[in-house]
């Protein structure tokens, strides 16, 4: 047991004293949901992992406050002549946490990392030919095509010192196993991992050598993962923590009337669809129709999209707070389409004569699978749908799951229709295209659950990827959408709320990826 | 026999003059029909997707300002009228209760008359294994059953059989009560004349207890079952409010409750009170009920 010594007392008040006045901030605690499952950059390419390590780790590029692509480690880059690729000039005299500097061989030993095979993050090259060393501050990204998009896609391509890794072992990601970068990191940024202690808490300090000027305040910041919303929020109004994300819809009211406390209430770029099982012979989960999959008709897709109301969906379980939307991303991001902007609307009796037109006047049942850990409400819009599909006349067996198993279900296919959320990584139009819409094949398609396919989108997603001129490359984008929206390939719902909480002393910036980057968190 | 003759006369005098009694026996006669005849009574059918609808959602209860003649108590988050959904839910948590009420009670019985009739080393194995269980807590011994059918079966089927695992765990935590209580009473009278005279006639052991002691021990033993109920539907509440009982979308008072709290501090409180007014009422009626019957049989705490 330990006994406070009296220096320690007299220490203790001072700093107490010293933290009473406002010139010094304090600890910054904040809480999320999802704890990042591991430190190592390039092992899981999921949100709440990428989030919390560009605090700590950085890329040749990263976004600013409007998702705008600002120089970071390299500070300019240039397009190499014929499409042969791009060329990165890197920032000198910087170092990492550890003291060693950042060159070149760091780029292409990061690069090595991030393709080779337990690597969570090979498709961000999938049009990479090769990278070449030009001299000690100079890179060369190869490609066998042009690819003008290529810079703004890398934002989250985190650069390892290349000497940390090998005097550590943890030359290649750890995807099932653990290694030293699964709990420990040495990157650039502009925070130090101070100490890591999975699923309980997480603490950074600044680094006091980034190269970059810092505008935060902060001395020390600590992140604790808090399953439940409405856990969290208690921690929030009782002092525990200064700032979480999510809170529950339901309570931004109370939260907001509150003294101290403030709401920062936005939209994320993420996407809330149903998909079907476009490559289904039959249905999976049907009591009666075993023998066919109707969801195979257009007729039947349009029906389910004419069938769901999602102005009710968002003034009732959203609670105002989410925004219908026509596509596989959000309005206002590069590569909608302007022209397919418009819903199919809400017509029950329209979809009920549709079901009869395609042959099920009586209906039929089918399983709709649902997380219920993952997206905003996620159980209750799926309910909500099997409620409004109900209304004419099919029937959804919702089977609601934590999402540790559902990705691996939807990919066994076990399902007739499904949920799906899903955020433009590039905020560019080409990212649900390439994941969603593209037949499914080793690297392309790969989130295409249930099997999508039109060969004319197959067709295009090359020269989308190549097109330099914004028109032209904009009609292909159109026509994809409009394919897309024909053939009701899936339905698209509602853009998903952005709802942080937080005391009124803290200042963030609430970026549309819902990264939360400290660098930017002011305590007052 | 007595006991018929007990009802008779001094029971309902006795009932009669006890206004508390009289009025948790309407109340629970009152929830128990409403309860049973839910199919016929409710408004609307709350397990039937195409009979409510998200625009009717979280409208607060009738006399609330935005109250809808429709929705006496309001409606839940997807639209469902509450007080459908209590009634169908009440349903659930009774015959849930009731059947693991049965349970125990046969197979407590049956435990505590062979013990207390036969004693010696059947009467210490049945006892030992009682006071086993009875270290472990009842929430505990559920939530033990629960957790290993959930480990040994596959989803589906345990899916399937949730209803049948919650019964059952809820049974296997109350048969204790009836059989220490059963083996008491029967060691009393098994040293009585008449039970001796029939062991003399030699009249087979099973005729002897259910015949002879079963109809004098009867009393102490509706005591517990009827303060057994409300405990069982209590139990089964906690549980479908940890969220081991049952599903969402065939919800019970419990699990209506819990889903009731993710709206406990945003001011749709109906969602969480009501159920739970319900289960209160519903439990003390049925505990008065047995504190009257506990003391019709016990004439000395009159």
């Amino acid at each position: 047991m330990h006994r406070s010594q009296p220096h320690t007392t007299v220490l203790a008040l001072s700093a107490l004293l010293l933290s009473a006045s406002p010139a010094i901030s304090e600890t910054f605690s904040w809480a999320g949901t999802t704890d990042p499952q591991t430190m190592d950059p390039h092992a899981v390419n999921a949100a709440p992992v990428l989030s919390f390590l560009n605090n700590v780790y950085e890329g040749l590029v990263r976004r600013g406050p409007d998702m705008d692509i600002q120089p970071s480690l390299a500070t300019s880059w240039e397009a190499l002549p014929d499409g042969a690729g791009w060329r990165f000039t890197l920032r000198q005299g910087v170092t990492y946490h550890d003291g060693s500097e950042f060159n070149a061989d760091d780029v292409i030993f990061s690069y090595e990392r991030a393709i080779s095979e337990p690597s969570d993050v090979k498709s961000w090259f999938s049009s990479i030919t090769g990278v070449e060393r030009v001299d000690d501050y100079t890179v060369d990204f190869l490609t066998s095509a042009p690819n003008p998009l290529f810079p703004g896609s890398i934002a989250n391509f985190m650069i390892l010192d290349s000497g940390w890794a090998e005097a550590n072992a943890a030359e290649m990601p750890a995807r099932d196993a653990e290694n030293h970068a699964t709990r420990n990191a040495n990157g650039t940024g502009p925070f130090v991992l101070a100490s890591r202690d999975p699923g309980i808490e997480t603490r950074l300090t600044p680094f006091s050598g980034w190269w970059d000027t810092a505008e935060h305040n902060l001395t020390e910041a600590v992140f604790t993962p808090i399953g439940n919303p409405a856990t969290g929020l208690a921690a929030l109004l009782s002092g525990e923590i200064d700032f979480i994300s999510p809170i529950p819809l339901q309570d931004v009211t109370q939260v907001e009337e509150r003294d101290g406390f403030k709401v920062l209430a936005g939209l994320e770029t993420r996407v809330i669809m149903l998909g079907f099982g476009h490559d289904h012979e039959t249905l999976k989960y049907s009591d009666e129709t075993t023998d066919a999959n109707p969801f195979l008709d257009p007729r039947v897709r349009l029906a389910v999209a004419q069938a769901i109301d999602v102005e009710t969906i968002d003034r009732v379980i959203m609670r105002g707070a989410a925004e219908p939307v026509s596509q596989l991303l959000p309005a206002g991001l590069s590569g909608y389409s302007e022209e397919n902007a418009e819903r199919p609307a809400f017509d029950p009796d329209a979809a009920t004569a549709l079901l009869a037109e395609a042959g099920y006047p009586d209906g039929f049942s089918f399983g709709l699978m649902c997380p219920n850990d993952r997206y905003i409400n996620d159980e209750a819009v799926c309910r909500a749908v099997a409620s409004m599909l109900a209304r004419v006349g099919i029937e959804a067996n919702v089977n609601a799951m934590p999402v540790r198993g559902y990705w691996d279900e939807l990919r066994a296919d076990n399902f007739d229709m499904y949920l799906l959320g899903w955020s433009p990584g590039t905020f560019d139009a080409e990212h649900p295209f390439r994941f969603l819409a593209h037949t499914p094949t080793e690297r392309l398609g790969t989130w295409n659950f249930g099997g999508y396919s039109s060969a004319r989108i197959d067709e295009l997603m090359t020269p989308i990827l190549q097109e330099i001129d914004p028109d032209a490359r904009q009609g292909m984008m159109d026509e994809v959408a409009g394919i897309l929206q024909d053939d009701v390939a899936y339905v698209p719902l509602y853009t998903e709320p952005l709802i942080w909480a937080m005391k009124d002393n803290v200042e963030v910036i609430q970026r549309p990826d819902n990264f939360f980057m400290l660098r930017w968190v002011t305590v007052n | 026999m007595m006991l018929a003759r007990l009802m008779q006369t001094e029971g309902v005098w006795l009932f009669s003059r006890n206004p508390a009694a009289i009025l948790a026996a309407i109340v629970t006669i009152v929830v128990v029909a409403g309860a049973v005849l839910a199919p016929w009574i409710a408004p609307t059918n709350p397990y039937d997707l195409s009979s409510f609808s998200l625009i009717d959602g979280l409208l607060p209860p009738l006399w609330e300002q935005g109250g809808d003649p429709r929705f006496l108590l309001g409606t839940d988050d997807q639209g469902r009228d509450m007080l459908s959904s209590i009634l169908y839910g009440a349903r659930l948590s009774l015959i849930i209760a009731s059947v693991a009420m049965g349970i125990a009670l046969v197979l407590g019985v049956s435990l505590g008359l062979a013990a207390g009739f036969f004693g010696g080393r059947l009467d210490a194995i049945v006892m030992r294994v009682a006071d086993v269980q009875l270290a472990l807590p009842a929430i505990l011994t559920a939530l033990l059953i629960d957790g290993i059918s959930r480990g040994i079966l596959p989803r589906e089927v345990h899916d399937d059989l949730r209803l049948a695992v919650i019964t059952l765990a809820i049974a296997l935590s109350l048969w204790v009560n009836f059989a220490r209580t059963a083996r008491a009473s029967t060691f009393v009278e098994r040293n009585k004349d008449y039970v001796q005279a029939a062991i003399m006639m030699g009249q087979h052991p099973l005729r002897i207890m259910l015949r002879h002691i079963l109809p004098n021990i009867v009393g102490p033993l509706l005591v517990i079952a009827t303060v057994d109920l409300a405990s069982a539907i209590l139990l089964e509440a906690t549980l479908s409010f940890l969220g081991v009982g049952l599903p969402a979308d065939s919800p019970s008072l419990g699990t209506l409750i819990r889903i009731g709290m993710q709206y406990l501090l945003s001011g749709e409180w109906w969602i969480l009170w009501m159920p739970t007014v319900f289960l209160v009422v519903l439990v003390v009626s049925i505990n008065l009920l047995g504190d009257f019957l506990r003391d019709l049989f016990n004439p000395s705490l009159r």
